[in-house]
């Protein structure tokens, strides 16, 4: 671990899963000392640096450092507690699966705002995106040595942000559109979705599920 | 780091597209690579994510090349491995997050092409002004505060240097195809800092043999 026990973490966001489940994850999983905090919005846009949220503050020896934009806080927060291989080739092959399931939360949202003959276009777009994405990750875990994990035995980022993905669209996303849960649930594979839970019970990230549900009892029986 | 007889394919369309700070990156680093067009479609379900670009790292054992894709991803793989993103954790990361905020720029504009509804593109339009405008004086400031060398962090090239470059030929170049007058939009934004810094980077001796389709970005954003 690269950081010191005195180093505390802010992490600033709205108080929804949002965009910031990744950082959330990856701090409990790393026992760090760390906090939420949810800025009045608009109000403390300018104090942000990008004028954005998630931010990250890091508070170390009486000096305080900030970074921006969800997926290089969760790479950072990654790499400085372990979660992140060493090797080059092993964390782009990590990395590589967060940046396409930022591509599918793209689709989803250009699928969800297009009108006319626009609409069915993004939606075959996302849907085959979608698609594309599970049979990958079912080839990844296929070639893991644990059914528990995508990469070795521990659990990695690429586990960490897996779980964040799916908890987005099948938690999140009904807000904006109220069949999602379901139409996501319908593709994934009984290993997938075994997957997702078994990240669920690692025990690093148990203090994660005191402050909200798991998704064990959104699958039953006849999702496997 | 790899050695230096490590050699590369990059796959994707023959346009700037979004492989120029790729490309760049690859010459930079001064090891031996191609471009690739594959035939498309008929070439993406032979690609990991089914998209482009991807890049191959020719194996040179006999076991399988090395195949990684995702634009981003690419990008941030070459620059560590040839040492063109700080090895310091917190220096390579507020790189980073540059890179992640012009993508966000990138994908507002998108958006708004790609949106038929006058209201909705109006409101992606605003969106995308204001993040550019954000982007631009965060660049402009840090330019400023490393004493206006055209470089944004440090006394050499680096991958925030690349990829800054590769934007605005993204904007400048490759969108130009979807709206034309967005040279005559963007050019008027630009600071004299970041038109030293895309002079600066496309002379550099590591980049100057780079031969972009796209032309000099330099001469179009001081013209």
């Amino acid at each position: 671990m690269l950081s010191g026990s005195d180093t505390v973490y802010v992490l600033r966001y709205f108080d929804v899963i949002g965009r910031a489940e990744g950082c959330r994850l990856l701090l409990t999983a790393a026992n760090a000392s760390w906090t939420e905090e949810h800025p009045e919005w608009p109000a403390e846009k300018a104090n942000q640096p990008f004028e954005r949220l998630p931010v990250l503050v890091e508070r170390s020896n009486g000096n305080e450092w900030i970074l921006c934009e969800s997926l290089t806080i969760e790479r950072y927060l990654a790499r400085v507690f372990g979660f992140m291989p060493t090797d080059l080739k092993q964390a782009a092959l990590q990395e590589q699966m967060a940046d396409q399931q930022a591509d599918l939360l793209s689709a989803f949202f250009a699928q969800l705002t297009a009108t006319g003959d626009m609409k069915p276009k993004q939606i075959d777009e996302f849907n085959t995106l979608f698609d594309r994405m599970v049979k990958e990750h079912g080839r990844i875990l296929s070639r893991s040595s644990s059914k528990q994990h995508l990469f070795g035995d521990h659990l990695s980022y690429a586990d960490i942000s897996l779980y964040a993905f799916y908890k987005l669209f099948i938690v999140y996303l009904k807000c904006y559109q109220s069949d999602i849960a379901e139409i996501v649930k319908s593709k994934l594979t009984p290993k997938i979705i075994n997957l997702i839970l078994s990240i669920e019970k690692e025990p690093q990230l148990a203090p994660h599920f005191s402050k909200c549900d798991t998704m064990a009892a959104i699958f039953t029986a006849k999702d496997f | 780091m790899s050695s230096s007889n490590a050699s590369y394919t990059l796959r994707y369309f023959d346009i700037v597209g979004l492989a120029e700070s790729s490309r760049i990156l690859l010459t930079a680093a001064g090891v031996e690579w191609t471009d690739e067009h594959p035939e498309w479609p008929q070439e993406k379900p032979n690609q990991p994510h089914g998209r482009m670009p991807v890049l191959v790292e020719k194996s040179t054992d006999g076991s399988p090349d090395f195949v990684i894709c995702e634009s981003s991803n690419i990008e941030r793989y070459l620059a560590r491995t040839y040492g063109f993103l700080p090895a310091d954790l917190k220096q390579a990361a507020l790189q980073e997050q540059l890179r992640d905020l012009m993508s966000d720029v990138i994908a507002l504009f998108t958006s708004q092409i790609q949106c038929k509804n006058e209201e909705d593109k109006a409101e992606f339009q605003t969106k995308f002004d204001g993040l550019l405008e954000t982007l631009i004086n965060i660049q402009t400031k840090l330019l400023k505060d490393n004493n206006n060398t055209g470089r944004l962090f440090g006394n050499k090239l680096s991958y925030a240097d690349i990829v800054t470059y590769g934007f605005y030929m993204t904007m400048l170049v490759s969108f130009a195809g979807f709206k034309a007058d967005i040279i005559d939009i963007i050019k008027p934004k630009l600071t004299p800092e970041i038109v030293k810094l895309i002079s600066v980077v496309e002379s550099d001796p590591l980049v100057v043999k780079h031969k972009s389709r796209g032309g000099s970005l330099a001469a179009i954003v001081s013209a």
